[in-house]
């Protein structure tokens, strides 16, 4: 994950920006560029919000170019695999854009750190020639005031480590993986398309929208932001979401726990083992002493060795999910409380007569 | 443990299995049968009455010798050995194959029929010999086949006419009766089975010893060396010394014999398990006593432990005003008297007759003791006194003032007036206290720091018996005992647990509640009561103690006698906690972090035991009182609470019963008022302190006292209205959020403290690692 919060931007589509991608699409024909922005509309949202609060997955097509994944459709996984295949072959008939490029997810209140995610976008990523992302729409967090849609792919150390599916201490230092680095963040742009645009507008202020000069005067200044600010941020019922996040958070620090003393236990194990193991050296050692003085055949000592199996370590993954998730949930806390602050005040000095 | 080795390991070069051992012992007798004769030989030359023998005398004995030791094995079903004697008896025969004595032919004769009734017996029992015996018993088997047709005709004769009487076929009869009849006196005393022998055949064994003065020191080097091999019959050796203790003379002599029959005692059961026979241990009491008296009217002579031995066998010469060193070792005499004393408590059934008896026996060894003591002290033996004043200290610390007493005077009659000692010089008005003190300041001065320790240990269970709990709890402190008793041995270890619960006993019964059971928590809380204290194995359910280990801890375990009460320690233990963890659960409220907070565990898992039985029926024992009570206690029933602690029958074992139950009376109105407050306290903006006061019947001085302390002490957010009388409560109870918050820096605290375990825990294990990939490297 990226480690500061990557706000997500509305852009209005204009038309030249739309030629110049297309062109550099065209020369990219290989796909060696690396992804390096998300680009998608509204459709995620509308099926993630829909089911709240149940999680939902979806599949996301689109294609990506010049280092720009554009997701231009989507639809939602309702249970059986055979629904997908079933979906992408009819897009393919009715020729939509078919090219598998991700999938999305909804979470609540950033848990999404999950074993069930990774092996899902692991799939994809090895698939798809790492050019795969997952969206994770946290819709709770959305509801209060921001949109929180945000899209991820793993780091190329994390990759390699989950090909040799071997997370030990070991090769977490061999591939320099950390918590903080199981995911990169890519950048989103959301982009709607005109009709859409033009119905946010009409929604909002439907006498401005269209001017009284007709559509031919409407120019860039004279129209605001569709959907004037509305009051969703100024909330002050704080406590539930706090409450939730730290009831979270704890619960995680209890499993973390639980994978301390695993690992606890594994290290007073290994200590165990080992100094069993040069007991017995050190035996052996002393023995073939007195067979050197006694003119016998030593005896092997690498035996030993093989003797004693040293019990395997667990696997780190789990306890590194723990930390990715822990990390979320505190920048989560320190995001909403920085804001809620201020409003407290805000709304203290409102208060005074 | 040390102060036996001292004397025992000197003579005794360590067991092996008994069967071997006669394996090993025949083997070597075939070996030296030859010089076995030889030494026969010299033997009988030592003695000035006897007469030099033929050789025909000598075959003759040696003969005897080994028809007896036939006989003796065939009593105990012994094959080895009879195989043995049988192999030497014929190599006997063999010399002089013209002559057969008559009593061969009995011999074989006899083992014939032994032999076919004895496989017979195999035959028919469903039992096995064991491998060893077997194998010779069928070797005999041919063996006397082949050799019993060699004389047939003479066995033939024999059974027409078994009577033993003197023929003209063997002169040697003759000689037989002639030994029978010269010295019909030592018999018993060569050997004690050859008196018990059927009289058809003569129990006459090699040698003939007589004891007098003048062989005696002869005779005592004899033993002396002979002991600690593996073959010597170390009851005949106990009786020849005590037979030379009779003729002894002389102090010296007196002195040199008793030095050899105390240890020789002490030995005679060589196994660490078993007991000594009180009989034998009683005359070693007498022994030790006769012992100390010889030296208390003799000043001349000393013993000391280190000297070196220079034993002429002479009566020396001594002057008056000299003194004259013998070496060996009365502290370890006495030492060894009361382990085996001990000894005998720990095997003796402490519900019969025979533990009593024999725990009477225990004023004379304290008379023992305290003579070792005056002894020691007068001849300032410094390192000795205080060996014998911690055995002294360690049969009175835990014994009340009127058994001390008693004991003491008995004692003081029992040894001579001139004696008398500085360390617990006492004139009249003798105190139990005074006495415990003097001998501890004693050690305290001049012990070594073993035996400070076990002192201290003693002196504070003493004051704990006496109730006076801040001056054992300041001795306690002080001390620093509880820093480093974990690196002190497992006896000492013993004595202060033994010494805690005492203290913590101490502490209940001034109705210190909170100090009782932090006292007794250590012990009571780990359900492992009886290990700790050393009053009774507790049964290993998963890990199997090796043999060893509980042969130590067998050997570790008090006498009965010593034993605190373990119910009425946990009746104790479980009251305080009680009284503790009812109020504290109250206040916990249905906030799971504190409920978390747990002061016993053994009383909440007990208590969580009894409210999940569906069905809980009256009280029966203890326990079941006290999680009565306890419930009782939690709904604010306080008057069924007290009944139910009233009830508890084990009181009574407490001294002044009854001032107990008054004062845990009072603790239990007091703890329903505080339990009752934090129940309550939510529901209620006021509450008047008159109607608290009717309701747990305490003065109004009482709940006010009770009140302001929960105040002080932030259990209660409230205040007292002098005015009104009245508690006004200002209940504020934290938000979901604070608590959330709460636990969180609790958790982070802990997450952080686990971390940090775990990084050395790694760096120590990576320590290990690079090593061995260094290693590896190489």
């Amino acid at each position: 994950m990226a480690t500061n919060g990557t706000s997500t931007t509305i852009t209005k589509e204009s038309p030249s920006n739309v030629n110049v991608t297309n062109v550099t699409a065209a020369l990219d024909i290989e796909g060696n560029v690396p992804l390096e922005s998300v680009q998608l509309d509204g459709l995620i949202i509308k099926h993630c919000r829909e089911f709240f609060p149940n999680t939902v997955t979806g599949q996301l097509l689109g294609l990506d170019v010049n280092g720009v994944l554009e997701v231009t459709n989507c639809f939602p996984f309702p249970g059986p695999t055979k629904y997908q295949v079933d979906m992408m072959r009819c897009l393919r008939e009715v020729n939509v854009d078919h090219n598998t490029v991700g999938w999305y997810q909804s979470t609540y209140l950033g848990s999404f750190v999950t074993h069930k995610l990774i092996e899902t976008q692991y799939n994809y990523q090895q698939t798809f020639n790492n050019k795969s992302v997952v969206i994770v729409h946290d819709v709770s967090r959305s509801t209060h005031g921001n949109l929180s849609l945000r899209a991820f792919r793993f780091t190329q150390a994390f990759m390699d480590a989950q090909r040799e599916n071997k997370f030990t201490s070991e090769s977490l230092l061999k591939n320099k993986l950390t918590f903080s680095n199981i995911f990169e963040e890519l950048p989103i742009t959301i982009k709607n398309s005109h009709l859409i645009t033009a119905l946010l507008h009409s929604l909002d202020d439907f006498e401005n929208v269209i001017p009284q000069g007709g559509i031919s005067t409407l120019d860039k200044e004279t129209v605001t932001g569709p959907l004037t600010p509305n009051f969703d941020t100024l909330e002050l019922s704080l406590d539930p979401y706090i409450e939730k996040n730290l009831e979270f958070l704890l619960e995680a620090i209890d499993e973390h726990g639980q994978e301390q003393s695993n690992f606890a236990f594994w290290q007073r194990s290994v200590t165990r083992e080992q100094t069993k193991l040069q007991t017995a050296l050190q035996k052996r050692k002393q023995e073939n002493v007195h067979r050197l003085a006694a003119g016998q055949e030593l005896l092997p000592e690498e035996e030993i060795t093989k003797l004693f199996k040293l019990p395997p370590e667990p696997s780190r993954l789990d306890s590194l999910l723990i930390t990715a998730q822990i990390n979320n949930y505190c920048k989560q806390l320190n995001q909403y409380s920085g804001p809620t602050l201020g409003k407290l005040f805000m709304s203290g000095e409102l208060q005074k007569p | 443990m040390s102060k036996e080795e001292f004397v025992g390991s000197r003579f005794f070069t360590g067991g092996s299995d008994t069967e071997t051992e006669e394996e090993i012992i025949s083997s070597e007798e075939d070996l030296s049968d030859e010089g076995n004769a030889a030494s026969d030989e010299n033997d009988s030359e030592d003695e000035g009455k006897r007469q030099v023998r033929s050789a025909k005398d000598k075959r003759l004995e040696a003969l005897e010798a080994c028809i007896k030791a036939i006989e003796n094995a065939e009593k105990i079903n012994d094959w080895v050995v009879i195989q043995n004697e049988f192999d030497k008896l014929n190599k006997i025969i063999s010399k002089d194959p013209l002559k057969i004595p008559r009593l061969y032919i009995k011999t074989i004769a006899s083992l014939e029929d032994f032999l076919s009734e004895a496989l017979q017996k195999e035959k028919e029992s469903k039992k096995k010999m064991n491998a060893i015996q077997a194998k010779a018993l069928n070797s005999m088997k041919q063996k006397i086949k082949k050799n019993n047709r060699l004389y047939e005709e003479d066995i033939e004769k024999w059974r027409q006419n078994p009577v033993d009487e003197p023929t003209d076929e063997s002169g040697y009869e003759e000689d037989v009766v002639k030994h029978k009849s010269r010295k019909p006196a030592v018999d018993d005393e060569e050997d004690d089975i050859s008196a018990s022998q059927d009289n058809d055949f003569i129990p006459v064994g090699g040698k003939i010893i007589e004891y007098t003065s003048d062989n005696l020191f002869k005779k005592l080097k004899e033993i002396m060396e002979a002991r600690g091999k593996k073959n010597t019959d170390r009851l005949e050796q106990i009786k020849v010394l005590q037979k030379l203790l009779e003729v002894a003379a002389t102090p010296y002599q007196k002195i040199r014999v008793l030095i050899a029959l105390i240890p020789a005692q002490f030995d005679y059961n060589p196994s660490m398990s078993n007991y000594m026979n009180v009989d034998m241990w009683k005359s070693t009491q007498k022994e030790i006593n006769q012992l100390l008296t010889i030296l208390e009217t003799n000043p001349q002579f000393m013993i000391y432990e280190f000297m070196e031995e220079d034993i002429d066998d002479k009566e020396p010469v001594i002057e008056p005003d000299q003194l004259f060193g013998i070496r060996g070792s009365i502290v370890s005499f006495i030492d060894r008297l009361d382990d085996e004393f001990t000894k005998s408590l720990q095997n003796i059934d402490p519900h019969t007759t025979d533990y009593v008896d024999r725990l009477k026996d225990e004023t004379d060894l304290y008379d023992t003791i305290v003579r070792g003591q005056m002894y020691f002290e007068k001849n300032e033996l410094n390192e000795s006194t205080s060996r014998v004043v911690m055995r002294r200290l360690e049969h009175l610390y835990y014994k009340p003032d009127q058994v001390i007493q008693t004991v003491e005077n008995t004692v003081q009659q029992l040894y001579p007036a001139g004696l008398n000692s500085k360390i617990t010089s006492h004139t009249t008005g003798f105190d139990p206290t005074d006495l415990i003190h003097s001998l501890c300041v004693y050690l305290y001065k001049n012990g070594e720091s073993l035996l400070r320790t076990r002192a201290m240990l003693c002196h504070i269970y003493h004051h704990a018996l006496h109730n006076r709990f801040y001056v054992a709890r300041d001795m306690l402190l002080m001390s620093h005992l509880q820093d480093n008793i974990h690196q002190s041995d497992v006896g000492t270890q013993i004595l202060h647990n033994r010494t805690m619960v005492q203290v913590g006993l101490c502490a209940f019964r001034e109705g210190m509640i909170k100090e009782a059971q932090s006292c007794l928590q250590e012990i009571c809380g780990t359900g492992r009561t009886k290990e700790l204290l050393a009053q009774g194995l507790q049964l290993q359910r998963y890990t199997q103690l090796p043999a060893e280990q509980e042969k130590l801890d067998r050997q570790r375990q008090l006498p009965f006698h010593m034993h605190i009460n373990l119910e009425l320690l946990e009746c104790a233990y479980l009251t305080c906690s009680m009284l503790l963890e009812i109020p504290s659960m109250a206040a916990a409220g249905s906030n799971p972090e504190a409920r978390k907070k747990v002061i016993s565990k053994p009383f909440r898992r007990m208590l969580d035991y009894n409210e999940r039985q569906v069905f809980s029926g009256p009280p029966e024992n203890t326990r079941d009182h006290i999680m009565g009570a306890a419930k009782a206690l939690a709904a604010g029933e306080w008057k069924k609470c007290q009944e139910l602690i009233g009830a508890i029958k084990i009181w009574d074992l407490m001294p002044e019963t009854q001032k107990i139950k008054e004062m845990l009376n009072r603790k239990i109105q007091e703890e329903g008022l505080r339990t009752y407050l934090f129940t309550y306290s939510a529901y209620y903006e006021t509450i008047g302190l008159e109607q608290l006061a009717t309701m747990f019947s305490l003065p109004i001085n009482a709940v006010t006292a009770i009140i302001s302390k929960m105040i002080w002490n932030e259990e209660l957010v409230a205040s007292l209205d002098q005015v009104d009388n009245v508690v006004v409560l200002h209940r504020v109870e934290p938000t979901k959020v604070q608590q959330l918050a709460l636990s969180f820096a609790e958790k982070a605290a802990s997450f952080v403290e686990a971390n940090e375990r775990t990084l050395e825990l790694k760096q120590a294990a990576g320590q290990n690692q690079r090593d061995q990939q260094r290693q590896k490297g190489k």
